[in-house]
Formats: structure tokens, sequence, C-alpha cells
């Protein structure tokens, strides 16, 4: 089954923190101390568009909706940000949780008609708003130290947003990058293992069942979209403090659709699938330039891989290394007994 | 008045393929539930094809025809390969899987052609008609004409045809159609090569009009589906009013300075608009 298997009692239940964070802390310490300049700047936005697939993974994962606008939400969170440090000079924590706060109750409101209308009607309707927010940025752009709250800065006067004190250097970002991205693994699993998930659990088997068991559907729902847009709003801001400025015309409704598709081709039901996505999304992209190989071909790809995702694997790659991973303990398991 | 008049007019000529685009969306997703998110790429195909065999110096007609063979057999490539593999899912997940055919698509031409900016210059672009002061190119009236005429042509076929009658059937209940004999296999590509030559028709229309540029115009999706979206997703008649008032619509901010930068979230409005007030119908749940 594609659902989260039901969480387990006790503190067994938590268990699966540990290979959260033993992954993420490797897969880190591995591009800090082997990654150069150029590789370190391609991972600061890789861990920022982990964090908003992570949130997309909630919602498909999760629930099965399908929001095609996480990359305008990633933009409201880098906006906020942006604003809140150009104009209150306030620490890069206090930016980070207000991107991510500000995202969080935009999500909920553009989640809004998933509570009337869902499936099809969901997905179109946060297409359109990724529209709209690619309309409306590209015209106002972000806040770069200009004048006022939407004052544009002259070219020689745009200000970078200020990095947290503790890691001004890119390669003390990308660490702390990786903390946040941490962070919000945990957040997602502790919310999967307990009530919001077992009541998501519920909604996605049967609307009707989970309101006979007294699930507050739209709570939930509205929950989960919170999440999502949260998630979205930290990757944004984290972006902001990678970049120093957000370019308005960067943020097309097409990034928002290869966001979603890519969580599915990740996998949207393990933990690492975000991650993948996040590779997929920037990573690869760098290595066929370093290879010469035309930007294009990366979209035919990415294409091919969500068609086959939705046709023979909607687990997606996360989904099968997990399956790969435990028939082979199954098998070391079998041979340990049989020694 | 005077300052909206032509703008008025250039609206009218796209907000009439917006409405050709808009059909077009409808027919497939009556008959086979596919809401052909691709459909902006597949447009984008038959431009470049036309403007790549006129550069070659073949004459117009044919470059036209070929660029629109072209859409359709795109079109019936995926309708036979792959969306029956993931006919039994939930329809969201049918248009998510356009969407890989539009990345397919978009990555192919863009690779092919380059992003070298375009267009796709016709005959018909140099002669006018003069309306009111108003200068009324061919092509645009062309555009007019063309789907009236074809609008007018599907709803004959689904009204009065055998064929219309089957794709009416599978509309209501796919499984029930199959029993009583109809070849829903057959139908739905039927459905497919339709909707595959209004998207080359409309995407040769745009490319003219507009711009040849494949990112454009295959996200020139949206306001279709904005207009499919205000019919409900099954009157051709309410598609195509929404889609030649998203036409003008965005075509009369164009001279108003202080919104005109915005004009483009026309379609989007409209859309979220419509989604607002479509009632919550039971076929709309079901998805």
């Amino acid at each position: 089954m594609l659902t989260s298997p039901l969480p387990s009692s006790g503190a067994r239940r938590y268990r699966s923190l540990v290979p959260i964070a033993a992954g993420t802390t490797f897969l880190a310490a591995v591009v800090i101390a082997f990654a150069n300049a150029y590789w370190i700047s391609t991972f600061s936005s890789v861990v920022a568009l982990a964090l908003a697939c992570s949130g997309i993974a909630v919602l498909y994962g999760q629930l099965g909706l399908v929001s095609l606008c996480q990359y305008a939400l990633l933009g409201v969170g880098g906006w906020v940000a942006l604003r809140v440090s150009h104009g209150l000079h306030a620490s890069f924590e206090i930016c980070l949780l207000a991107g991510g706060l500000v995202a969080a109750m935009i999500g909920v409101l553009w989640g809004l008609p998933a509570f009337r209308l869902r499936g099809l009607y969901l997905a179109v309707v946060t297409l359109m708003l990724a529209g709209t927010f690619q309309v409306v940025i590209s015209a106002s752009g972000f806040p770069d130290g200009g004048p006022g709250f939407f004052g544009r800065a002259d070219a020689a006067q745009r200000q970078l947003m200020a990095r947290p004190r503790i890691a001004e250097g890119d390669r003390a970002y990308l660490a702390y990058a990786f903390a946040v991205l941490l962070l919000g693994l945990i957040l997602v699993e502790l919310h999967r293992r307990s009530v919001p998930g077992r009541a998501w659990a519920l909604i996605r088997r049967s609307e009707t069942g989970a309101l006979a068991a007294g699930v507050n559907i739209a709570f939930y729902k509205a929950w989960a979209f919170a999440l999502s847009g949260f998630l979205a709003g930290i990757g944004g801001g984290l972006l902001a403090g990678a970049v120093g400025q957000l370019d308005g015309r960067a943020f097309t409704a097409a990034d928002s659709i290869l966001v979603f598709a890519l969580t599915v081709v990740g996998g949207a039901y393990d933990w690492f699938g975000p991650i993948i996505a996040g590779l997929l999304l920037r990573a690869v992209p760098s290595l066929l330039t370093d290879f010469a190989v035309n930007g294009y071909i990366a979209l035919v790809i990415f294409g091919v891989a969500l068609l086959h995702a939705l046709v023979t694997a909607p687990v997606g790659i996360a989904g099968q290394l997990s399956a790969v991973a435990a028939r082979f303990s199954a098998r070391l398991g079998r041979a340990g007994r049989r020694a | 008045m005077e300052t909206f008049l032509p703008f008025l007019a250039s609206g009218t000529g796209i907000g009439a393929v917006y409405a050709l685009s808009g059909v077009g969306l409808v027919v497939l997703y009556r008959t086979t539930g596919v809401l052909n998110l691709a459909y902006g790429a597949l447009g984008a195909l038959a431009a470049f094809v036309a403007w790549t065999m006129i550069e070659a110096g073949q004459p117009a007609p044919l470059a036209i025809s070929a660029g629109i063979v072209a859409t359709a057999a795109g079109s019936l490539v995926y309708g036979g390969l792959i969306a029956p593999r993931l006919a039994y899912r939930d329809r969201v997940v049918r248009a998510v899987g356009t969407l890989g055919f539009a990345l397919i698509l978009l990555g192919a031409i863009g690779w092919y052609w380059g992003e070298a900016p375009r267009r796709l210059l016709l005959a018909t672009d140099k002669l006018y008609l003069e309306l009111w002061s108003v200068r009324l190119t061919y092509t645009r009236i062309l555009a007019l004409i063309t789907a009236l005429v074809m609008v007018a042509g599907v709803a004959l076929l689904l009204r009065r045809s055998r064929l219309g009658l089957s794709m009416r059937a599978l509309a209501d209940d796919r499984n029930v159609s199959a029993v009583v004999g109809i070849k829903v296999g057959t139908i739905e590509m039927v459905a497919w090569l339709i909707s595959g030559v209004f998207a080359g028709i409309c995407g040769i229309f745009l490319g003219d009009l507009v711009r040849l540029e494949a990112h454009l115009l295959t996200f020139l999706v949206v306001p279709a589906i904005s207009a499919a979206i205000a019919g409900r997703l099954s009157g051709l008649t309410e598609t195509a009013v929404a889609g030649v008032l998203i036409g003008v619509g965005e075509a009369l901010l164009t001279p108003i300075q202080a919104i005109a930068p915005y004009r483009t979230a026309v379609p989007f409005v409209v859309a979220l608009a419509a989604v607002a007030l479509l009632p919550t119908h039971r076929s709309v749940e079901s998805d």
C-alpha cells in the first residue's frame, strides 16, 4: 500500500528519526568536506529546494493532493525573509521563521479550495496561483534594500541579505542550511508518526470513514497545507540567504510544476525522497552543464521520469531504493540465522 | 474609447484562439477524462514545424498542414501509448501525466530549435481591413472565422452524429458505454485526434499573433484551461465565450498604465473566480 504504515506505540515509534539524522548528517559532512565552491553554492539551493519538496511530499504522499504552487510559496517565504531582513535588520532565524509562517498562512489560504473541491480542481487552482504569483513577482520584484515596503534599489545600491552570524562563509552556511533541513525533515516525520499522520492516513483512505471516526477533516487538511507552506517558506528564506537576493523573473509557474514533478520522481513516501528531488532539480542541471550537455535534455529526461514514476513506479526513486534495501537486509537476516 | 478600439480588435482575434483551444480541451476531457496540460506544448510543436518549413521555402498551406499533422500525431501517440496506462487512476494523476508529456515536448523543442526569438509570419498578416479606423489583419479575421466554424462543427458533431453520441456516452459512463458495445479505445483515439488538430491550429495562430517561443506557447494552455473551467469542463458555448472574453479582457488592460504589467494575470483571475463560483457538485467531488 502507498499509505504509510500506521505508527506503532511507545518509543519505538520514533526510531525512524535515527536514519534521518544519520543520513542527513552524513550527506552534509561528505558534501562540505569534498565539494568545491561551485558545488557548495549548488548544494545550498539543493537543500532549500529539498525543504520545499518535503512540503509537497506531505500533501501528495500523505493526502494525495496535487499542489502546483510550491515554488511560488518558496518565493513568498523568500520575499518575507528579505523584507524582514532589510526592513528590521532582524536576526537570520527570525527572518526564516517569519518567511515560514507567512508562507504557511498563504499556503492554507491557497489550499482553501481543497476543502470544497478536490483532485483536479485543486491542481488547476494551484497552477493558476503559481501563474498569478509569477506575474506579480516579475512585475514587482523582491525587496533588495530599496526604500519603503515595495521600494527598489538602484543596481549599485542593491543589498544582500545578511547571513546568520555563526555562518557567514559559504561552507558554514551550507552546514547551517543542512541543519535547518534536518529540523524540517524531523518535523515532517514527527507529524507522520503522531496524531496528524493518523488523521491524514484516515482521510486518504476515506473521508467518510475519517468523519465517522471523529477526525476534523478541514482542520487536518489545513494543517497539512500550513506545514507544507511553512517548509516552502523556510526553504525560500534559506535560498535568499544563500544567494543574498532573489530575482523576480526566476519564479515561474514552470518551476512550480517541475518541483512537483520531481518530488513524485524522487519519492513522496520516504524521508530522503525530497533530497533526491532537490538533487534532481539543481544538481543534475549543474552536472549536465559540467558535461556541456544542452540543458533542455534535462527537461526531456524529467518528463520521461515523471511518466515512468506515474505509470510503473509510484513510490519514486526513494521508494525503489528503500525496497532494495529492505530486500537486502532481509537476505542478510536469513543468512545470519543460518550461520 | 478611441484608445481601446485597436486593443479590442486585437483581443478578439486572440480571444477566438483561446476559445478554440478551450473547446479542444473540453472535447478531450469530456470523452477521455484527461485534462491535457500538454496542449500548449503540442501547439508549439505545430508552430515550430510550420515555421521551419516556411523558412525552407515550402508553400505556407503545406507547412501549416504539416504542423497540424505533427501535433495530431503527437496527441495520438500520447493518447494511444501513455494515457491508457493511467486510465483507471485519479483524474488529477492523469492530468499530471500530461505534465510529463509537456516537459518532454518543451525540452525537445528547446533542444532542437533553441531560444532565438522568432515570429511565424503568414501572408495574411500584411492584408488588413479597416473598420472604424481600426486595422484588422486577415490573420485575426481568419482566426475568428476558424474558431466559429470549428466550434460550431464540433458542437454539431457531438449533437448530431453517431460518433458524437458515443463520445457523449463515454463522458457519462465509461464502463456502461463499453458494455453496450461502444468501442471505447477507438472513440478515445478520435477525441485525441480532434483535440490534437485543434491544438495544432491554435499553436500556429498563436505563434503568429503572439510570439514563436516554446515556453510562452506551452503556458498559453492556461487561458485555455481558464476558459474550459469557466465552461465547467463540459459546456462548449460557455467555454468559447469565456475564451473570447479572456482575450479581450487581457488586451483592454494594455493601455491602462498602472495595471498593464499585471494584465497577463487575467486568465488566472478568471479561472480562480470560476472555481470559486463552482457549485459543490457531485461530479466535481468525485475526482
